[in-house]
């Protein structure tokens, strides 16, 4: 029964070859716009996020309330001792608690300079800890060890000619803040410019020529089990809370994972894709009012044909099956078509970006549930906008139409 | 005769109400999305012409360079000797070097972070000529007075910052340390200029002790009759000197207002193009709307086009009938898109306004709604040429018997 429908409907719309095809048109332009704009966005977002989730799941970061600007702990308010960390360290569940010192300044090569940023590497035991968290692995040379005073470790941005115009490479002389570091090593790409674009220092020599006052940016703990994370979380919060005396609720501090602290950086970047996603949408708005319009032309065209298979039986139900299945048909393989061109775009769009931009940023990433929720939208919106169009249909009086002259 | 064929395509639109009218709503919807996001981008353009004709064009900055904002590292600083010695530059008539630092700001135990801004009230004047603010609330800050603040426009509000408004007279603490707000600022119009919080140098000095003669950037007003740009390339090249640094290694930069203005111009007009650019899309499928609704109107009247044929109607007056048609469907389209189009971007306007972005003020140019409606006409006279082609090469026989 069903199969006979499809027949019918499939017919139909062969018949008008012309419309059906400039009907589809108006959804798959909609599709492919709406596709390759999510592809595009979503490529965006993780690149971008990619950027600050070097950290991994079980690693929560202290900071100091404050305006977020720049590094961890520029722009905090009260910054935290560099006593706390001692006392992180007993609560239960941590495995150890690193502080972290990060400080901006230039580094000079090759007769230019730079801005960017310096960070610390504990010594002694917390000095794996920090590799292993940050998954630092040499590309050139070696690691910082204990005893290393004016030894700096570069992120990978710097073995490249970008910046310099000619590539760093371990054992070069570098000078950082105008003081002499020789380069001991370079570390392997992390995909985040945060790292890749970074200088590591010992942290005894790093207070010696940055400065300590007292004050760390951020501390580092590590905790044994990423599922108690919670509450370890809240023991840690308590602890903060009596070391700076403030009362709960009035905390000047943030006890986070990577994923908690970056939520509202990726809700940002999701609002906006989400509002550009709406304005290509309206595009299939426009769809679908385009299939709306042809259903209508159709009933109308075959006024006299409902006439006939109500008077030979057809129910109301039918008529409406066989126009709902019509415009729902449209919809669909507009969808389907406009899928596959939306992939091409933004797989071809991230493709030139990569070739002319050089930009890691432009990438293409089309979840597998958005082509799916883009395809059963379509239809949706198939089946819609003929809805109307089919219910009139239905409701026609046999007489009538059989009477309907063109 | 050109009557005569306007009044018959008029007929055929209204005989075929149904199909006219989605025609007419694809088209308004996307001149509608267009017009609106246009309104908006021009909006934010004439807004910062006129935060630039108020901060007027003699305006200069000298920034420290680093890598967070300016007075969040005690290491990116301009000293007090610095700006003595940029002020003995020709052409600089006033200089005030601004302390900017983050804070915390609680009022009624709530707690919120800002920038607070610290200056030299004798210079008053022109820093806020260089802000674009003015008092609307209470009076200016004194010289001297160390426990007394000005707040941003914002404050003025119930749940834009505080859950209630903050009056003159409330005592705000800023770092636990209590101040009396005396004033608050004119609108900038986006949130965190609006959020921030403004007292006296001396009283900055005495918040952070270690801040002193250290500033976060530094404004400048030129001279009457001085090229800004040339100016700011003598102060880059003489305080380069004065420190001691070498070209291209300078830890600070100077720029003119205009020139920050222009940057932030240009990006947002081409994010504003890139959104209006998908807009456009709906307006690619509304035209092929349009084609279809004149291919079908064309098949419908195929017997139609034969009679008038055979009476002695020419090619061209068939094809002007069908694009006529088509143009007028686009034209309408176009002026219901202009004017839903004005009510939501009114409206959009008032809800960013409501949330602090009142930069996102849309204008509505008359030369903008005019020339959507030309476009839109256009699109739709084009989409109908093909269809109005074929009409007009119909066989008269053929068309006749056509069933």
């Amino acid at each position: 029964m069903l199969y006979d429908y499809l027949k019918l409907a499939l017919g139909n719309l062969r018949k008008r070859r012309l419309r059906s095809w400039l009907t589809m048109i108006g959804i798959f332009i909609g599709i492919a716009a709406v596709v390759s704009l999510i592809g595009l966005g979503e490529g965006l977002r993780n690149a971008i996020m990619g950027q600050f989730s070097f950290l991994g799941t079980d690693i929560l970061t202290v900071q100091a309330a404050g305006l977020m600007t720049g590094a961890p702990g520029e722009g905090a308010i009260t910054p935290l001792s560099d006593k706390l960390a001692a006392r992180i360290a007993q609560v239960d569940g941590v495995t150890a608690a690193v502080n972290r010192y990060i400080r901006s300044g230039t580094l000079e090569f090759n007769k230019v300079q730079v801005y960017g940023f310096a960070y610390s590497v504990s010594e002694g035991i917390d000095r794996k800890i920090m590799q292993q968290s940050m998954n630092m692995k040499p590309s050139q040379g070696r690691l910082l060890k204990d005893g290393d005073t004016r030894k700096v470790v570069l992120g990978s941005n710097f073995a490249t000619d970008k910046t310099f115009g000619k590539p760093i490479a371990a054992g070069d002389n570098v000078l950082i803040n105008n003081i002499k570091y020789q380069v001991i090593g370079i570390l392997e790409k992390k995909g985040s410019f945060i790292v890749d674009s970074a200088v590591a220092i010992n942290q005894k020599q790093f207070l010696k020529d940055f400065g300590d006052d007292g004050t760390v940016s951020a501390i580092l703990v590590k905790i044994d089990n990423p599922n108690n994370v919670n509450k370890i979380e809240q023991d840690v919060e308590k602890v903060l809370r009596k070391e700076r005396k403030v009362k709960e609720g009035e905390e000047d501090f943030t006890v986070q994972t990577a994923q908690q602290a970056l939520a509202s950086l990726n809700s940002a970047i999701f609002a906006v894709n989400l509002f550009v996603i709406i304005i290509a949408a309206i595009s299939l708005v426009v769809g679908g009012i385009g299939i709306m319009n042809t259903m209508y032309t159709a009933v109308l065209e075959r006024t006299k044909e409902i006439g006939i298979m109500k008077a030979i039986g057809a129910r109301n139900s039918t008529i409406f099956t066989l126009f709902s299945l019509e415009s729902g048909f449209l919809g669909i393989v507009g969808g389907l078509i406009g899928i596959v061109l939306g992939l091409i775009l933004a797989y071809g769009f991230a493709f030139l970006g990569k070739i002319f931009l050089g930009s890691g940023l432009i990438q293409a990433h089309v979840p597998l549930s958005w082509i799916f929720i883009a395809l059963s939208f379509s239809f949706v919106l198939g089946v819609g906008a003929g809805v109307v169009p089919a219910y009139q249909a239905s409701r026609m009086q046999p007489v009538n139409a059989l009477r309907y002259a063109k | 005769m050109i009557l005569e064929q306007i009044t018959y395509s008029l007929q055929n639109l209204i005989h075929r109400k149904m199909r006219s009218g989605l025609t007419v709503v694809s088209i308004l919807i996307g001149v509608m999305a267009v017009f609106a996001l246009i309104s908006f981008g021009l909006g934010i353009r004439k807004y910062m012409d006129v935060l630039a004709q108020q901060a007027g064009t003699d305006k200069l900055f000298i920034y420290a360079k680093g890598t967070g904002a300016p007075g969040t590292n005690d290491q990116f600083v301009i000293t007090q000797s610095e700006v003595d010695f940029v002020s003995k530059i020709n052409g600089v008539k006033q200089i005030a070097g601004m302390y900017s630092r983050p804070v915390q700001i609680t009022f009624k135990k709530e707690k919120k972070y800002t920038y607070i801004l610290g200056f030299d009230v004798s210079k008053l004047d022109f820093i806020l000529e260089a802000m674009s603010v003015h008092i609307i609330k209470g009076r200016q800050l004194k010289n001297d007075e160390l426990d007394k603040v000005v707040l941003g426009y914002n404050y003025l509000f119930e749940k834009k910052i505080f859950k209630k408004a903050v009056n003159l007279g409330d005592k705000v603490d800023i770092n636990n340390k209590s101040f009396e707000v005396v004033g608050f600022f004119s609108e900038v119009g986006d949130p965190q200029d609006d959020t921030q919080v403004y007292l006296t140098g001396k009283a900055m000095e005495s918040l952070f002790p270690t801040v002193k003669d250290k500033y976060g950037f530094v404004l400048i007003q030129a001279q009457k009759g001085t090229n800004t740009e040339q100016l700011a390339d003598i102060i880059d090249e003489k305080l380069r000197k004065h420190k001691g640094e070498q070209k291209g290694k300078e830890d600070f930069f100077v720029q003119t207002y205009a020139d920050a203005l222009q940057i932030f111009n240009s990006i947002v007009s081409i994010l504003n193009g890139v959104l209006v650019l998908i807009a456009l899309i709906s307006l690619l499928v509304a035209s092929v709307n349009i084609m279809n609704t004149m291919y079908t109107a064309v098949l419908e009247r195929t017997k139609e086009i034969g009679v008038m044929k055979a009476i002695g109607a020419r090619n061209s007056n068939i094809f002007f009938i069908f694009v006529f048609e088509s143009g007028f469907l686009g034209a309408v389209g176009g002026m219901l898109g202009v004017f839903f189009g004005y009510v939501i971007a009114s409206i959009g306007g008032a809800i960013a306004a409501g949330a602090g972005y009142s930069l996102l003020k849309p204008v509505f140019p008359l030369y903008l709604s005019l020339s959507c409606i030309l476009f839109s006409f256009s699109l739709g006279a084009v989409a109908g040429l093909l269809p109005a082609y074929q009409a007009s090469k119909q066989n008269p026989v053929d068309s006749l018997r056509y069933e």
